[in-house]
């Protein structure tokens, strides 16, 4: 366990070392360079070098970049914007846990309901359940929730008052309030996951289900209810991974539906940054996806590591 | 009539089983609507009209006009073109990208070549492709780009992108198969016959590697027009007054609580329906072509 868990994690930092450097080097060469959007077309030669000198962006990309680096290991200083001179970290953290906060209520309540509904699915095979937990699983994939979330601010904001169609209020001026608008953003956002993560319980629960040592488990004697904890407990490895993986994804579409619903979160900062070509900004928030993302997977691969140890020892 | 019948059922059989079949005809009859985009929509998709403005859908718009009296439904049938175009070409280019490389790497079994290839390409899908293509088009920008007497206009930006972005998912799925295959007799025969490594494995190896690779590739396909659409819908991807479903959608949302459903709900359902089709037939294909679902469901 203790060398997967080793190896993860020098995985995971060499990914974020490739990410990094990857857009580092691609925001260092566009044609356009910050000092030209800040300082305008009139600025002289002059100015533009040293605008360049006081941000340091005279020195090598390399050199650049491993300035960066060290800030952000040893100070977790994403550092200030080049062109509007905001201080990254706070805006990361004045936007972060609205995001956050979205995609945690809508991860927990997809992966929960569809792990429930994928072994209703499997164990009643053929049964009106089954049929159902399945039709859900084909429409969630393929309807995008960017539409759906416009659809059901049609259906229950504009024709019916039962949610507000867009911003959130905060859960300190009215709790239900509060939860009210968050119900539309994460439903449209948990949607499609929650189809992937019931399919694959049902179709990874069905072939455990059929494997010989449930058959003498359950000739054995044991209370079905243990059998299925058997089950689930190996049926669950594939779906934990894929509920990594949907993590990390559910933070990006969050940027859409946030869009969408009008919400003050990471995708107002992204976009705001994209508009004004603050590339420093761009670079730290989608770093903080990347962070997101790598983390998510490899707490999943851990708890796989768990939930079978035969993983950990032959990985 | 035997013969067609038989013939039908042969079809059905190598989509997959009647849905994958389903699938099939819905892009087929896609492909053919935004082919014919000029002889069949009922209205220039551009040609803006104060007078017929916000018309709900009726006689002479069947699916209502827009903000600028422009005709709904023959701005979704051209805006057909966009989402196809960029999904498609954008699913070539990750093929051609992703296959070789895919190959390379799993021909180079135990040297430093293959861990060199495939750490990079799983460092690289350490970040979904939305991000990547948002943060991509976000630092290069909206504007049409140039390379040289070349200019590319945002779409083409998009796609290549996109295209890009696929590759690492192709890569790896060619190099799964192609580690096994290297292990195989007939390849070993065929370097007993002093065959050349690089002939052996285009021509050998790759048509043994591909059934998974068609199946992810049209899957892909349904992503892309999902992306394509969502990030038009923020506005970085196909720029107006050319129309796309995305940025359809994107104008849609400025009169969704004044009423206007039609806006919002024919592009949107357009969406729908597509992505529907190629998970059909990519669902149908796997059934046929990789029954040991070795293609884990790629969260988009």
């Amino acid at each position: 366990m203790l060398s997967l868990a080793l190896r993860r994690i020098a995985f995971s930092l060499f990914s974020l070392l490739v990410v990094s450097l990857t857009l580092f080097i691609l925001t260092r060469s566009i044609p356009t360079s910050p000092a030209r959007i800040v300082l305008g077309d009139q600025a002289t030669e002059d100015q533009i070098v040293q605008f360049d000198r006081d941000h340091g962006l005279d020195r090598p990309i390399v050199v650049q970049y491993g300035r960066w680096l060290r800030r952000l290991v040893f100070r977790a200083d994403l550092g200030r914007s080049f062109t509007t001179g905001r201080d990254m970290n706070q805006q990361i953290a004045d936007t972060l846990p609205v995001t956050m906060e979205i995609v945690v209520i809508a991860f927990i309540a997809a992966t929960l309901v569809s792990v429930a509904l994928g072994t209703l699915s499997a164990l009643y095979r053929d049964s009106p359940i089954d049929y159902v937990a399945r039709l859900i699983a084909v429409l969630g994939v393929s309807v995008p929730g960017f539409w759906l979330a416009l659809v059901l601010i049609l259906f229950f904001a504009v024709e019916r008052d039962w949610f507000p169609p867009g911003g959130i209020v905060p859960f300190g001026q009215d709790p239900l309030g509060h939860l009210s608008s968050i119900v539309l953003p994460c439903f449209c956002l948990g949607c499609f996951y929650l189809a992937v993560l019931t399919r694959m319980t049902r179709s990874s629960l069905l072939d455990v289900l059929g494997l010989d040592y449930m058959r003498t488990a359950r000739a054995a004697g044991l209370h079905p209810a243990r059998v299925l904890a058997y089950a689930l407990r190996n049926a669950l490895v594939p779906v934990v991974t894929i509920a990594g993986l949907s993590f990390g994804h559910m933070f990006g579409w969050a940027l859409i539906i946030e869009q969408i619903f009008n919400i003050d979160g990471m995708s107002r900062a992204l976009l705001t940054a994209i508009q004004q070509r603050d590339y420093s900004m761009v670079q730290a928030v989608v770093m903080m996806f990347t962070l997101v993302f790598v983390g998510a997977n490899l707490i999943a691969d851990l708890a796989n590591g768990w939930l079978n140890p035969r993983l950990a020892a032959g990985a | 009539m035997n013969a067609l019948a038989a013939r039908g059922r042969r079809l059905m059989a190598s989509c997959g089983g009647p849905a994958g079949f389903f699938g099939a005809c819905m892009i087929a009859l896609l492909l053919a609507i935004s082919l014919a985009a000029p002889l069949i929509a009922p209205h220039d998709p551009l040609e803006v009209s104060i007078v017929d403005q916000l018309q709900e859908p009726g006689e002479g718009h069947w699916l209502g006009t827009d903000q600028s009296g422009r005709d709904v439904l023959s701005r979704i049938i051209w805006g057909s073109r966009a989402s196809l175009a960029v999904s498609a070409l954008a699913v070539l280019i990750g093929l051609a990208g992703g296959v070789p490389i895919g190959l390379v790497a799993g021909f180079s079994r135990g040297r430093w070549l293959e861990q060199a290839i495939m750490r990079v390409l799983e460092a690289v899908s350490a970040i979904p492709i939305l991000i990547w293509a948002i943060a991509l088009i976000g630092i290069f920008g909206v504007k049409d780009g140039h390379l040289g007497p070349l200019t590319f206009s945002n779409e083409t930006k998009l796609l290549i992108m996109l295209g890009l972005l696929y590759i690492p998912t192709l890569a790896r799925l060619t190099y799964t198969s192609a580690l096994g295959e290297s292990q195989a007799h007939y390849v070993a025969a065929r370097q007993l016959q002093g065959v050349g490594g690089l002939r052996i494995m285009f021509s050998d190896v790759l048509p043994n590697c591909l059934s998974p690779v068609i199946v992810q590739a049209t899957l892909l396909l349904a992503i892309g027009i999902i992306i394509e659409a969502a990030i038009s819908f923020v506005g970085l991807g196909v720029q107006p007054p050319t129309p796309s479903w995305g940025n359809m959608l994107a104008s849609a949302r400025d009169y969704l609580l004044s009423g206007e459903w039609w806006l919002s709900v024919f592009p949107g359902g357009a969406i729908s329906l597509t992505v529907v089709g190629f998970n059909l037939l990519g669902d149908g294909l796997r059934d046929r072509l990789d029954p040991r679902h070795t293609i884990a469901q790629v969260s988009r």
